[in-house]
This record gives structure tokens, sequence and C-alpha cells, in this order.
């Protein structure tokens, strides 16, 4: 009976292998009408769709569809499909498409990560198109925000959502250890080690949280004295580096003194701030998505400049961290088409940015989006300030700095390091490590 | 009374094993159920640490399906899964089995360099597969998707061991009998190995299940998108909503659950290389 059973099972299943490969090869079909948009065999009939590459529904992709309305007030004909594409994975499929040579399967635009665009722009150049000359004020992008999408002068990216670095603080908390927002606006790094010391003896809660070997905290540290550890020759520059040693001596001590509390991956650090742990966090400003999740700390959130590092001639009170652009593939058959509609929305059109800052929390580089009155509104989750216009004028601050393909290799070692001096190595050594490797890592 | 002493001893000693059990099983089974929990509750609590069910499952189903096409993701990746692992079972048994029954030194030369290619890792083969798919016309189809998962060294190797197991006389028997080769495959090989089919199915659903690299390299169209991919793009965002994405996980982790259960005294047998 059960062999009958599994005879019967296997038969079937057979049987709809032959079936599901009709299917297979009707719907591999699809794919192929859908690829050939990209592929450019049907430009005539598809000349008015772009595809795009891009990820989070709640924000990137929201973003373009909305762009994708406005646009289609004017050119009816306009279509739009979006293929959600984590970052990582964005970056795995231009990498696997530019070896093999074969760019057919590239949208026709694509999202991506300011940190990791200069890497790919490097190593195939082949694989996107100058912008320059599309039509966009250029200087209407914090200088900064234009750099990360620039090799010689040139433009490839069209800045999206802006990465400037805030200071969010748990007024609460500051207040029942005797300190307000103001205690902690425009401050050195030394100044906010003293407070937190403070904060934690008497509240138990920490001023700072941050991610171990992967946390931002550093490179925004040294970022906002307008350095970097790598110097203009794209060789790694740590020991030696005056301004790196302050800040590896800043945040060893802040790690020391529970002034900072050290978490192993992201989730713990979202979890450090929704549980209250954190009366502080010091990063990018899409942050405030994340801590406006937690609805019954409503009210009790301010932001404020960063601190700046301590004795250095350069320090400002304003970094960058994250953000994205947009940018334009050599796949792209309609080159045209995707130059206006990059340029009528997010390059020219401060209502395109009024409509999607409600939806998304998605933050302009575009200068002049912050005077509109949307920007302006106060905001109920942090004690009413207007926090959108307040970002992007800090973005107008943010120090240029040389510029890496290295920049998460950097990262990792010298978030290691610091690890390690905590841990107890030599300081000295602890520095030569992370530059033989980083500069190790560079000749891979 | 002897009788009873005895038996309250051996209780007795058993109480450190049940607890060593007792131990690990709560190691494995508390992850699924903290994932059940985690998909009930908000996402904030999720972030908390909250272990107890909640009450949000529906607002997590209801967010992810206004964000992510769930129904069309299970349907492919049941559609995929389903092919790759009839095909593969049919591939890799037919050629374990000639191997070990038709086996003479150059078979086994071969069979020695098709081990080799075990060591080579996925990544490495990747450009140069996207490469001949590119050129083949293959990409974005799902003929792509499950040609270079149809047949792999580890099946064959499983096959061709638990072939060894398969009494030659029957095969001589049945060829007195007047059965073709052909014919003694189908109807005495299949039917006598069936645990190791029902491993080798295992194994491979949940292998087709999860593919993701590849799968996500050649397919670039949102109507091709499957559970892990649908996965992949709810952790991307600036900000994660946990309880979604729990709930998301919940059902990505079901069917390879109970095609597991299903099979489970066979696979047991199957990887243990018994046959009845």
């Amino acid at each position: 009976m059960k062999k009958k059973m599994i005879t019967a099972l296997l038969a079937s299943a057979m049987v709809l292998s032959l079936v599901a490969c009709g299917g297979g090869g009707t719907d591999s079909n699809g794919g192929g009408d859908t690829s050939s948009s990209g592929s450019g065999t049907s430009s005539s009939s598809d000349s008015n769709k772009l595809t795009v590459w891009a990820w989070d529904q709640n924000f990137n992709i929201k973003a373009i569809e909305t762009a994708a309305e406005q646009y289609k007030k004017d050119h009816p004909d306009f279509e739009l499909e979006v293929v959600e594409t984590s970052s990582d994975d964005c970056q795995t499929k231009l990498t696997t498409a530019a070896n093999a040579g074969d760019y057919s399967t590239l949208p026709d635009i694509v999202l991506m990560q300011d940190n990791s665009y200069q890497k790919f722009l490097k190593s195939y150049p082949d694989a996107f198109t100058d912008l320059t000359d599309m039509g966009i004020n250029w200087d209407d992008f914090g200088k900064l925000k234009q750099s990360y999408s620039m090799v010689d002068d040139k433009h490839y990216g069209v800045p999206f959502d802006n990465g400037a670095v805030i200071a969010c603080y748990r007024t609460d908390i500051l207040k029942e250890a005797g300190y307000t927002i103001d205690d902690l606006t425009d401050i050195t790094w030394s100044e906010f080690a003293k407070i937190g010391k403070d904060v934690h003896d008497k509240t138990g809660k920490y001023l700072l949280t941050s991610e171990g070997t992967g946390g931002d905290t550093m490179m925004m540290m040294i970022q906002s004295c307008g350095a970097n550890f790598v110097n203009e020759n794209g060789d790694a520059y740590i020991v030696g580096n005056d301004i790196a040693e302050k800040c590896v001596d800043i945040y060893t001590e802040l790690v020391q003194n529970d002034v900072v509390k050290l978490v192993n991956n992201w989730d713990e650090y979202v979890s450090t701030i929704t549980n209250g742990e954190a009366a502080g966090v010091v990063n990018g400003n899409w942050i405030t998505a994340t801590i406006a999740s937690t609805e019954d700390q409503k009210g009790q959130w301010a932001i404020t400049t960063m601190p700046s590092v301590d004795g250095v001639d350069s320090a400002t009170h304003y970094a960058n961290n994250g953000g994205s652009s947009w940018y334009v593939t050599a796949n792209c058959q309609n080159k045209d088409l995707a130059e206006d509609f990059l340029k009528s929305t997010f390059g020219s059109s401060t209502d395109f940015y009024d409509a999607i800052l409600p939806q998304t929390g998605a933050i302009a580089c575009y200068l002049p989006a912050g005077e509109s009155d949307v920007y302006n509104e106060p905001n109920e989750f942090f004690n009413d300030q207007p926090i959108y216009s307040t970002i992007v004028e800090y973005s107008s601050h943010i120090p240029e700095f040389t510029k890496t393909p290295y920049h998460y290799e950097a990262r990792e070692c010298i978030n290691t390091a610091v690890v390690n001096i905590v841990n107890g190595t030599a300081k000295a050594d602890a520095l030569q490590e992370a530059q033989d490797t980083l500069q190790f890592k560079m000749t891979e | 009374m002897t009788k009873q002493k005895s038996k309250s001893m051996i209780q007795r000693r058993l109480i450190p094993t049940y607890i060593f059990l007792g131990i690990v099983s709560f190691i494995s089974v508390f992850p699924l159920y903290w994932m059940i929990s985690a998909a009930t509750n908000t996402s904030t609590d999720v972030s908390r640490g909250r272990l107890l069910p909640g009450t949000h499952f529906m607002e997590n189903f209801k967010n992810l399906m206004s964000q992510q096409p769930l129904w069309r993701a299970l349907g492919n990746s049941f559609l995929y899964a389903i092919l790759t692992t009839v095909l593969c079972l049919l591939v890799c048994s037919i050629a374990g089995y000639g191997f070990e029954i038709y086996h003479d030194k150059w078979k086994d030369r071969l069979f020695s360099i098709l081990l080799l290619a075990m060591m080579i890792p996925q990544v490495a083969t990747m450009v140069p597969l996207f490469q001949m798919f590119s050129k083949a016309k293959l990409l974005n189809t799902a003929v792509g998707f499950m040609l270079p998962i149809i047949s792999t060294p580890f099946m064959i190797m499983m096959f061709r061991q638990n072939a060894r197991a398969f009494p030659v006389d029957i095969i001589e028997a049945a060829r007195i009998d007047g059965l073709s080769e052909v014919q003694i495959f189908f109807r005495m090989f299949i039917p006598t190995m069936k645990s190791t089919y029902a491993a080798a199915a295992v194994i491979t659903f949940m292998n087709a299940w999860n593919a993701y690299l590849w799968p996500k390299v050649i397919m670039s169209d949102n109507r091709a998108m499957t559970m892990p991919m649908l996965i992949a793009n709810l952790i991307t965002g600036y900000k994660t909503d946990y309880g979604m994405l729990m709930c998301g996980v919940l059902f990505c982790s079901i069917p390879t659950m109970i095609v597991f259960f299903v099979l489970q005294k066979q696979f047991a047998e199957g990887i243990t290389g018994a046959v009845k």
C-alpha cells in the first residue's frame, strides 16, 4: 500500500513537472519580455518605460513612485517599474554583470549608497552614464553630497536623501540628571564625556549607543574634522595621523567610562534606543525614523548638533553618514527620458520634495527645498522642533574630506583597533595593525 | 518489590539524561517559538525583547501583504522548489545508479573528478556561469534558475553510496526475467530506494527553497520574486519593522517544516543508508 502511494506520488510529481515545465516555459518568455525593456530590443513600444532598482518600500521606493506620479501629469504615457533590490544585492548584481561583460540585466536607473558608489565607479566606469550636462543646477545640492557621485569633475549621480549627522537626546533623562538640550548643543567631545559620565552615574543610562565593529561613530568624528583615515593618495593614513589618534583617544575614553554602550549589531543598537537604555544617539538623520517608531517616547526627544573633536583646528559640528543617489546605467536605452525624469523631479522640484517628506520622512539634499513651509513645520515627536529645516541647514555646513572607495574597510579596521585598545592592547600596536590591515585590504 | 526498586533506580539514572535532553530541545525549539511569538508583536515590543505572544499578528500580516507580493513569492518558491526537486532526484539517481551498477575504472575516475567539483564554492563559479547563461539567453528564465542546481555532486554521491546496498541478485534475476535496464531502474530500483529518495527530496527541496544568491543574480524581474528575496527586502530599509519581518520569516519557514515532518521517518532512514 505504502509502496503504491509513493509510486503514485512520484508519478504525479512527474506529471506535474511536465505541466509546470510548460508553465515555466511561458513564464520564461514573460521574463524575457520584461527584461527586453531594459535591453532595448523593444524600445519602440516601451519607449516611455523606465525600470529602477531600489530598496526600502517606505522610503526610496515610495519617493521614486511619487516622482513618477508627478512626472505622469505632464507625460501621461510615462511608466515606471521598480524592482525591489536591496543595496547589497544591487552591488552583487552589478559586479557579476560587469565582470561577465553583459549589462543587459541592469535597469535604466539604479539607487546606490554614497559610501559604496566610488568603488563601483572606479572599478566599472563604463557601467554608468555621465550626467554632467543633463541640465541640473548642481550647486543646489551641498558640495559634499555632490562629491560622493563625482569623479574627475564629472557628475554621475542625482543626489537623493540627506545623510547629515544629528545628535538626538532624551530630554527627560537629561532633566533627571540636571541637564537641558542647550547644555549639549555645540559642545566638544570632552564636554560630552563629562556630561555622559554624570548621566550614567545618576540614571544608569548611556549618553551614546554605538555598534562594535560596524559602527559609524569613528567615521563621523573624523569626517566632522574634514579628515579621513586615508590620505590624498588613497593610502591608509592612521599611524601618524594626529586627528585620527585624537578621535581614537576620545572614543576609547567614552567606552571605558560607560558613556557609550557598545553593542554587537544593528538590531541590538535599535533595541538600546527602543528600550530606553540610550539617552542619546549620534547618527545620520535617517535614524529619526527608528526613533519615532517608539511611540511612547513621543515628545521626549530633541535634536541638536553633534559634539566636535577637541584640539583640532578644522573641527566642526557637522558630518555626513549614509544617504544615496540615483544613477543612470549604461544599459539605459532611453537616456533622454531618464535624465528628464530625474531632472524634473529630484533635480529641480521643491513641490516634489514637499510631497515626499510627510509620506517618507526622506529629507532632501536639494537645498532650496529646506525653505518651504512643509520643511519648517514643527515635529510633535521631537518637542515641536522644526527638525527638517534644521537638518537641511546642518547639511550645508558639512566639511569636505578625502573620499575612499574603501570606506567600509576603513571603518572595520578602526573599530577593531578601538575594541582592541579597550581590551588592553597598546594603542600604538593597535593602530599599526589597523594601518597594515587597511593597506592590505586596499591591494585586494 | 525488587522489581519496583530496580525500575525506580533506572528512572533515577535517567534523570540527568532527561535534563540534558530537555535543555537541548529547549535550545532548538526556542528560536522557533520566538519567531512565532515575535510575528504577533509590534516592532517596538520585539526590539524590547518581549517573549510572550501578542495581539498584532493580523496587523503585521496586513502590513506585509500591502508591501510585498506574498502569495506570488510563495507560489514561485513552491513552483521552483518542486520542479527542482523532481528533476534533481531523477537526474542524480540515474547518475548515481549508473556509477555504481555499471562501474568500471574510467567511471570511477570520472566520479573522483565530480567529487572534486564539490570543493569549488558557488561564488567562484558565479561570473562564468552568468556569462554562459547570458550567451545562452537564459537570464531571467525559470530554466536559468534551476539548471545549475538540478545536478549536484553531493546528490549523485548520496545515490551512489545508497545504490551499493541495492542487491545485485535482484538485478540479475530481473534481467533473466526479461526486464530491460530502464525497466529495472524504474520498477526495481526506485521503489526499493524510497527512503533515499525521501532524504534526497528533503535536502533538495530545502536547498531550492532557500536558494538566494544565484536566483537574485540572474532574475531581474519582480514577477520572479521568491520567499528568500521577499525576506531580504524586509530588512534593507533605514527602519526595520521586526514584527512584519518575523511574520514573513514564519511564512517562509512553514513549507520546509511541513516537508521535513512529512518525510521525517524516511529522511532518517535514508541518511543512515537503510534499505528495506
